[in-house]
């Protein structure tokens, strides 16, 4: 039912939405006044002397740039695992993935005797992938019917739970630290910068390029894994290929704005009603998606409180958890 | 074991607790010095009679509290992943005591139970509609973990919103027995009226355990007795979040354990649960309180350290 004239439109219609809502979120609710103009002014002809365009250049872009690629990244993480588990509850803040990152993160940068060993990022990703391997072992131990679907996140949820009050009790025993890392567990691109950014977008675009060669591989899954084996794909190096891809996708973005939730999980899902279920076509929309929610997210954490900031991962839940409620319902568990 | 050793078992095993309690901190105290502090003038007065002993009554009650609403829970529904907690009623209690204190900020806190058992209701009434009576253990158990999540989203937003009045919020909110007193010994006991009435409850629930049209049979109308556990259930964990914030897993852990030790006979289930539930909580406060003093973390963190992974074993063992 999609030709490829539909796709091809509605793939230019996004990139057009995208770029509206970036250019927005140059300047909306900014508390020095920046317009529209200046935004286009600092992108074509920069001068330093003027402040909006400074501001515009110093620190929107690069949080506008972090927020297109943060959301791509956990669009095409949650993507993933659904598609690895074939179970639609599945995102990386669900099963424990984005906990387990945390956790990581609050050992490395609060506890003396890790200070260090790893870098932040490396952390973030031993963290995710060690929570993650949990729920995936504990979900290769059952068969995947209804209910397994339904176990699976249950357990996720545990293993979340239990990431979160280790984390919780890491950064209370280590008061002097804990201001910094109480920011980035609420998750915030606030603090994007030029520096953050350098770090963060070759890793996340390895991820993404990963991603879409997946792709492919992932359509033969859906077909259950006795079908998939008997048409030739490697079973075992797909499932790790695209468990590593999730841990760097997550664990890069979780080390450079904090755990934000929710993305993973609905994009994929609004992507698929869009596409259809061919991952190679809705892969890329499930990106672009996810950059235009974020971006919309952090647009409107600088709105609600204005002057203040709220954190953009705070908006998310509250939009997230309600279509999860959803989800669950919809689906006979 | 059976019910008669359990119970001077875990009776001495909840005394020793309690004198723990009370000499060890973030200054450790001899006994001589705990019996002394106890008596008005003492040095350790404060530390002992205004700081470490309402803490303990309040560990004991919320400890009991919580557990005996968990074993209601899970006896009626029939679900052993069940608990207020699971089902998002703790944390829907918390977001209506949060909005309150943000909200109407120089209002009484006197009032604050009774506005966190009409989130609680609120909350185990959006669940019972977006569930029904007929979903499996599972289903409900994701509806009510993902409300929960919602609940603390809304709770997260409050806070980040509204940073003036986050220090009460914060306070109260950590699942922590940290800075409570008398003040809160008090609004919280006449709420355990409600326990008699549980424990009187008990011989009909057993006859629940044969099956509904059994209890019909036997003069027993189902409907209304799981209207009255829940609505137990869900006050006496209001009252208990009211005071301490949620305190996650205790519910859910307390009555598994109690159940392997005496039975599931409710008569002995019930009161042997509220002394587990007291018994775990205080020793989670030990622990709080002395793993790194004077740091304390909040005792639920120990909770959930504990619980989380005894909830993954159910799972694992569960058909």
């Amino acid at each position: 039912m999609n030709t490829p004239i539909k796709s091809l439109s509605l793939g230019i219609l996004l990139c057009m939405g995208l770029v509206l809502l970036s250019w927005w979120n140059l300047f909306a609710w900014s508390v020095v006044p920046v317009t529209g103009l200046d935004v286009w002014h600092a992108v074509t002809a920069f001068d330093s002397q003027v402040i909006a365009q400074r501001i515009v250049i110093d620190l929107r872009l690069p949080r506008l740039l972090t927020a297109l690629l943060v959301g791509a990244a956990l669009a095409a993480a949650g993507t993933i695992m659904q598609g690895l588990t074939r179970n639609p509850l599945a995102a990386p803040s669900v099963l424990g993935v984005n906990a387990g990152a945390a956790l990581g993160m609050a050992l490395v940068s609060t506890l003396p005797a890790f200070y260090g060993a790893f870098s932040t990022s490396i952390a973030a990703m031993l963290g995710g992938g060690l929570a993650w391997l949990l729920v995936m072992l504990l979900g290769s131990a059952w068969r995947m019917g209804g209910n397994d679907q339904g176990r699976l996140v249950l357990a996720g949820v545990a293993i979340s739970a239990l990431c979160a009050a280790l984390t919780k009790a890491v950064v209370i025993m280590e008061e002097d630290q804990a201001a910094g890392v109480m920011t980035w567990l609420a998750g915030s691109l606030a603090d994007a910068r030029w520096q953050s950014w350098s770090t963060f977008w070759p890793v996340a675009l390895v991820g993404l390029i990963g991603a879409l060669l997946l792709t492919p591989a992932l359509n033969l899954l859906q077909l259950g894994e006795d079908n998939a084996r008997n048409l030739g794909i490697n079973l075992l190096r797909s499932k790790l290929l695209g468990s590593l891809l999730v841990l760097i996708l997550v664990g890069a973005t979780i080390s450079t704005v904090g755990s934000i939730g929710f993305v993973g999980l609905i994009v994929p899902h609004i992507a698929r009603l869009l596409m259809g279920q061919d991952f190679r076509l809705f892969l890329p929309v499930a990106m672009l998606l996810g950059a235009g929610l974020v971006t919309l997210a952090d647009t409107l954490s600088r709105a609600i409180t204005y002057p203040m900031e709220t954190p953009a991962g705070a908006i998310l839940a509250l939009i997230g958890a309600p279509f999860f409620i959803y989800l669950v319902r919809k689906r006979t568990l | 074991m059976n019910a008669s050793r359990f119970f001077p078992l875990g009776l001495a095993l909840l005394l020793i607790l309690s004198i723990a309690n009370l000499v060890f901190g973030a200054v450790s105290l001899s006994l001589e010095q705990v019996w002394q502090g106890l008596s008005v003038g003492s040095e350790q007065h404060f530390t002992v009679y205004e700081y470490r002993l309402p803490r303990i009554f309040l560990a004991i009650l919320v400890g009991a509290g919580l557990a005996l609403s968990g074993a209601l829970v899970q006896g009626v529904i029939r679900n052993p992943l069940a608990s207020p907690d699971v089902l998002g009623v703790s944390h829907g209690a918390g977001l209506a005591a949060v909005f309150y204190m943000t909200y109407f900020a120089g209002a009484s806190t006197d009032w604050l139970p009774e506005v966190a058992l009409a989130g609680g209701l609120v909350a185990a009434l959006i669940l019972w509609w977006l569930c029904g009576a007929q979903s499996s253990a599972i289903k409900l158990a994701i509806t009510g973990v993902a409300l929960a999540a919602f609940w603390a989203s809304c709770i997260d937003f409050l806070m980040l919103t509204k940073p003036l009045e986050i220090n009460n919020a914060l306070l109260w909110l950590t699942g922590s027995l940290w800075g409570r007193g008398w003040t809160q010994l008090q609004a919280l006991l006449p709420w355990f009226l409600l326990v008699p009435v549980a424990l009187g409850l008990s011989k009909y629930l057993n006859l629940l355990d044969l099956g509904d049209d059994s209890a019909t049979s036997l003069g027993v109308s189902p409907q209304v007795l799981r209207l009255v556990s829940l609505a137990i259930a869900v006050a006496l964990t209001a009252a208990c979040v009211s005071i301490c914030g949620p305190i996650g897993f205790l519910g859910l852990v307390a009555p598994h354990l109690t159940r392997k030790l005496v039975g599931g006979r409710h008569q002995a289930l019930l009161p042997a649960t509220m002394l587990t539930g007291a018994c775990l909580l205080l020793a989670a406060d030990l622990a709080a309180r002395t793993i790194d003093p004077p740091i304390e973390l909040p005792a639920g963190i120990l909770t959930a350290i504990i619980g989380a992974p005894y909830f993954l074993w159910l799972l694992l063992r569960m058909k």
